[in-house]
């Protein structure tokens, strides 16, 4: 195996256009008084758990990095460096970034680090630089193995990765109204993130896709941005603080405190920390399910429109029960 | 990228868009109406039917009161946050309340009221 191979840290040398395009964005909306909306204390804290999301690479990386060196050390595969290889790689790539997403927002561990991205109510550039500080402890690196053990490099594996990531910064913005057909069609678009940061009912759990939209119409959780429907973001009870610490771990005590409460059997802490968000052993709590079960209780005449496809006989029982 | 670079960037960065965006006026809080605070606690919880809503004569803050009990709605920056008013302490200021609300990611609200508000907002949150 060829230990010795380098990709540029892409992240790293965007960070200047980052800026640019925050500063661009900015005076556009300022401009023309639409197409988002800037507000300090949001945009400083986004900001910084930025800066935090790239420290916690220097200190952590190290440990997944490691993972992936042990990984490709013991697979006798070796697929090279070659372009149509990249191309593949960047791919395949996308779709571990997809179900990473996706279990991102259905199991609560991952959500855990995930949730602070969803954080802000307001959407601009500054939105797609509020990254976890926490990834590494969702383990969820373990899902790239599958590409490693096929005989992708791992330093092609992050580089295509970061790539990724860059792409999805410009799709965080309201200035971008809808692209061309064909590109809406095939791939992940500003008008298509905005439904996935909605916490409409209508717009929960849908839309995970980094750079290519098709996973989420092949694997059925594709929701297209209703014009009549406008997005609301933020989450569904959203947090009343622009402290970075308790941004990045709020979720996390929530965890420790829903898990560790007294009197629950095994399987009930065990859920707190790993069945989707919104699961209570006491049913107090809302998953999304329910939640769009109820909307559709208050407002029957969305029954089949986009989001809300399920009848409510498909809805878990105790979904439709409590609606 | 050599570090040194990276950090004058990110620090550099932070610091001129901060300026930028506050030096342009957003900074501002939320204004809160009798129609929006409404508007904005159905928002948040919209399964509540809206009995009725004071809101403080600073305008930044609502108490709201709903089929399913009472609930605080207050400007969160350019936004507003709102929570249920089951598990909280309440703290005396000179110049209002503050709010506790045991809750690592909404850990509190300070609300600004004046003297006569004051007695009219405890017997609103703390009914008898």
């Amino acid at each position: 195996m060829t230990d010795q191979i380098t990709f540029p840290d892409v992240v790293q040398w965007a960070v200047p256009f980052f800026i640019a395009a925050i500063l661009a964005e900015f005076l556009w909306i300022a401009v023309k008084g639409r197409g988002g909306r800037y507000e300090t204390r949001d945009a400083v804290t986004s900001l910084i758990m930025g800066a935090g999301n790239i420290a916690s690479g220097f200190l952590l990386g190290f440990i997944a990095y490691g993972f992936f060196m042990w990984l490709w050390r013991i697979t006798p595969l070796d697929l090279g460096t070659s372009i149509p290889i990249i191309i593949l790689c960047f791919v395949l790539e996308d779709l571990r970034y997809y179900w990473v997403h996706r279990f991102g927002h259905r199991i609560r561990w991952v959500w855990a680090s995930h949730v602070n991205h969803h954080s802000s109510q307001h959407y601009n550039l500054t939105t797609a630089l509020r990254q976890t500080w926490t990834y590494t402890f969702t383990f969820m690196m373990v899902v790239r193995a599958p590409l490693i053990l096929l005989g992708f490099h791992p330093a092609m594996v992050l580089f295509v990765g970061g790539i990724n990531l860059i792409y999805q910064f410009w799709i965080h913005t309201e200035a971008i109204g809808k692209m061309p057909r064909w590109f809406e069609a095939v791939m992940n678009t500003p008008s298509h993130h905005r439904a996935h940061h909605g916490r409409n009912a209508r717009y929960l759990d849908c839309n995970y896709a980094g750079v290519f939209i098709i996973w989420d119409k092949m694997f059925g959780t594709f929701v297209p941005e209703q014009e009549n429907d406008r997005v609301d973001y933020g989450l569904v009870h959203n947090i009343a603080t622009f402290n970075p610490l308790r941004v990045a771990f709020h979720e996390w005590v929530g965890i420790w405190r829903d898990a560790t409460q007294p009197g629950l059997t095994l399987k009930q802490r065990l859920a707190y920390c790993f069945a989707p968000p919104g699961y209570s052993h006491d049913g107090s709590r809302d998953s999304s399910a329910q939640i769009k079960a109820k909307h559709l209780a208050r407002h029957p005449e969305d029954l089949g429109t986009p989001g809300f496809e399920q009848t409510r006989e498909n809805l878990p029982n105790s979904a439709a029960k409590q609606a | 990228m050599p570090l040194e670079i990276l950090l004058v960037l990110v620090v550099g960065g932070i610091a001129g868009i901060t300026l930028l965006v506050h030096l342009t006026g957003r900074s501002q809080r939320c204004v809160l109406s009798l129609e929006t605070a409404r508007e904005q606690w159905v928002r948040h919880f919209p399964e509540d039917t809206v009995i009725d809503v004071t809101v403080a004569h600073d305008r930044h803050a609502a108490l709201v009161r709903t089929e399913n009990g009472p609930g605080l709605l207050w400007s969160f920056g350019a936004d507003t946050v709102a929570q249920r008013l089951l598990d909280y302490d309440l703290l005396d200021r000179t110049d209002g309340f503050e709010i506790l609300f045991h809750d690592f990611g909404t850990p509190k609200a300070i609300i600004h009221l004046d003297d006569l508000e004051r007695p009219h907002w405890r017997n609103l949150m703390e009914p008898a």
